[in-house]
């Protein structure tokens, strides 16, 4: 589903990805831990080229996006982003955040987009929302619309930058479990995150990242139980 | 006191009333506003123009030749007085031209341009980089992008600042008496000149200045009102 191969990434004279290599296989779901700087947000973004890649190239669905021919708005429109910050438009009410990108984009018509969205809201139970702007919602009922703008457009990978980092505690829970679901759902996932506990549960693969490289992955299980470098065993003293 | 009553409307008659002077201040006060509002909308133009311009960095991050036309464009017209461009439009670059009003508007267009281009830029790039990012992660272009989310944004950041400019250059339009157009400052200094009393017709002529910029000030106040209808928490 998604390849990447030897990518680097180069800020100014910040070497921030040293040769990553991976394969998102359809219907993981891939976890991606490592403290802060180490690169996981980058690869992330990278992957839709919302970072354009130093060198190195990444594949999707057969496409190499890294080749600068393709039409890269065509390949986003199969890929769903939901970012730590949300970044609903906030000059739009919730189901104009939703009808928008399809809506303009060709995908369906305005009547078949609204009602598309009303559907998707009733599924994170936000239907009373639909004619809210932004700045009325929580946090945590900011993602959740987030994460249903991306599924408007019927992605076929979802990647997720964070996307409980900027919520209070308590809304946590109600984003976690919006993700279980479209995970059961078998949705295809790549999740940059510090809860553990989510890795654990809905991961298939864990990856470690620590300077600019994927240091370790392995089955969740193997990974939390049995970890290999010392790097990671230190991480994982430290956050569990 | 009532000599003094007396005095004032005196004065207030030669001022005004006298050889139906009244009509003096409404002709200059129309050239006043028909010079700032297409000076204005000239600037607007200019400006949305040099903003984007200047915008345009390439993806390299190089400037391109428009980013470099733009700097040269503003640094000239904000290092130079608005009095200067206006004589040196007049009497040298359209020098043939009958039409002083036109002259005028296109030397403050030009001008209120440079400062606009400014306002526009920085109410662009006030608006969180995060929503370019989320438009063009749902497969929107560049362009849709900024069409749809981030112009009607930053609309909303410009309007205090553009609202202050036009102010500005309503009452910048004073010194077209340089090149004896007759405006409304221009009526004021005549008839003061005529009747030998300064203080009715410049007094006058300030007051009308108030209340034109007054009214401005309150429709633009209403104009963002409306426009904060997505703000409210």
């Amino acid at each position: 589903m998604i390849t990447v191969k030897d990518l680097h990434k180069k800020f100014e004279d910040n070497h921030v990805l040293r040769g990553v290599n991976y394969h998102v296989h359809q219907g993981e779901k891939v976890v991606v831990i490592g403290p802060s700087g180490s690169g996981k947000s980058t690869f992330l973004r990278c992957m839709n080229l919302l970072e354009t890649p130093t060198s190195g190239e990444i594949w999707v669905d057969g496409v190499n996006i890294t080749d600068s021919k393709t039409d890269i708005d065509k390949v986003r429109q199969h890929l769903g982003m939901v970012f730590q910050n949300f970044n609903l438009f906030n000059n739009l009410t919730i189901m104009n955040n939703i009808t928008l990108a399809p809506a303009k984009l060709g995908l369906m018509s305005k009547e078949e987009a609204s009602e598309n969205a009303l559907k998707l809201l009733e599924r994170v139970g936000l239907t009373e929302k639909a004619d809210a702007y932004p700045s009325q919602l929580s946090g945590g009922q900011k993602q959740r619309v987030a994460i249903v703008r991306s599924l408007a457009m019927n992605p076929r990978v979802m990647l997720f930058d964070e996307p409980t980092s900027a919520l209070d505690p308590e809304m946590v829970g109600e984003v976690l479990d919006v993700m279980k679901g479209l995970a059961d759902s078998g949705m295809t996932m790549v999740v940059v995150t510090h809860e553990m506990g989510f890795a654990r549960e809905v991961g298939t693969k864990v990856l470690f990242m620590d300077e600019g490289v994927i240091m370790e992955e392995n089955t969740p299980q193997e990974f939390f139980n049995n970890p290999k470098s010392p790097r990671l065993k230190e991480f994982l003293s430290k956050v569990l | 006191m009532h000599e003094w009553f007396q005095k004032v409307s005196v004065m207030f008659e030669a001022a005004f009333i006298t050889g139906d002077r009244w009509k003096l201040y409404l002709n200059g006060l129309g050239v006043t506003l028909e010079i700032a509002f297409f000076a204005a909308i000239l600037g607007m133009v200019i400006g949305t123009l040099l903003a984007f311009m200047k915008l345009s960095v390439r993806r390299n991050g190089k400037k391109s030749i428009l980013v470099v036309l733009a700097n040269v464009y503003i640094d000239v017209i904000r290092g130079t007085p608005s009095v200067l461009q206006l004589m040196i439009m007049w009497f040298i670059i359209m020098a043939n031209s009958k039409n002083g009003v036109l002259v005028a508007i296109l030397s403050f267009g030009i001008n209120s341009g440079a400062y606009v281009a400014e306002i526009v830029r920085a109410g662009i790039l006030a608006v969180d980089n995060g929503q370019m990012e989320a438009g063009r992660s749902l497969g929107l272009s560049k362009v849709q992008t900024m069409i749809y989310i981030i112009i009607p944004q930053a609309v909303k950041n410009v309007l205090p600042p553009i609202g202050n400019e036009f102010i500005v250059l309503l009452k910048e339009t004073a010194i077209v008496g340089y090149v004896s157009l007759t405006d409304l400052t221009r009526v004021a200094n005549q008839i003061a000149s005529r009747t030998y009393e300064a203080f009715m017709p410049l007094i006058g002529a300030a007051v009308i200045y108030f209340i034109v910029i007054k009214i401005l000030t309150i429709l633009l106040a209403k104009f963002e009102r409306r426009l904060r209808k997505s703000d409210n928490r």
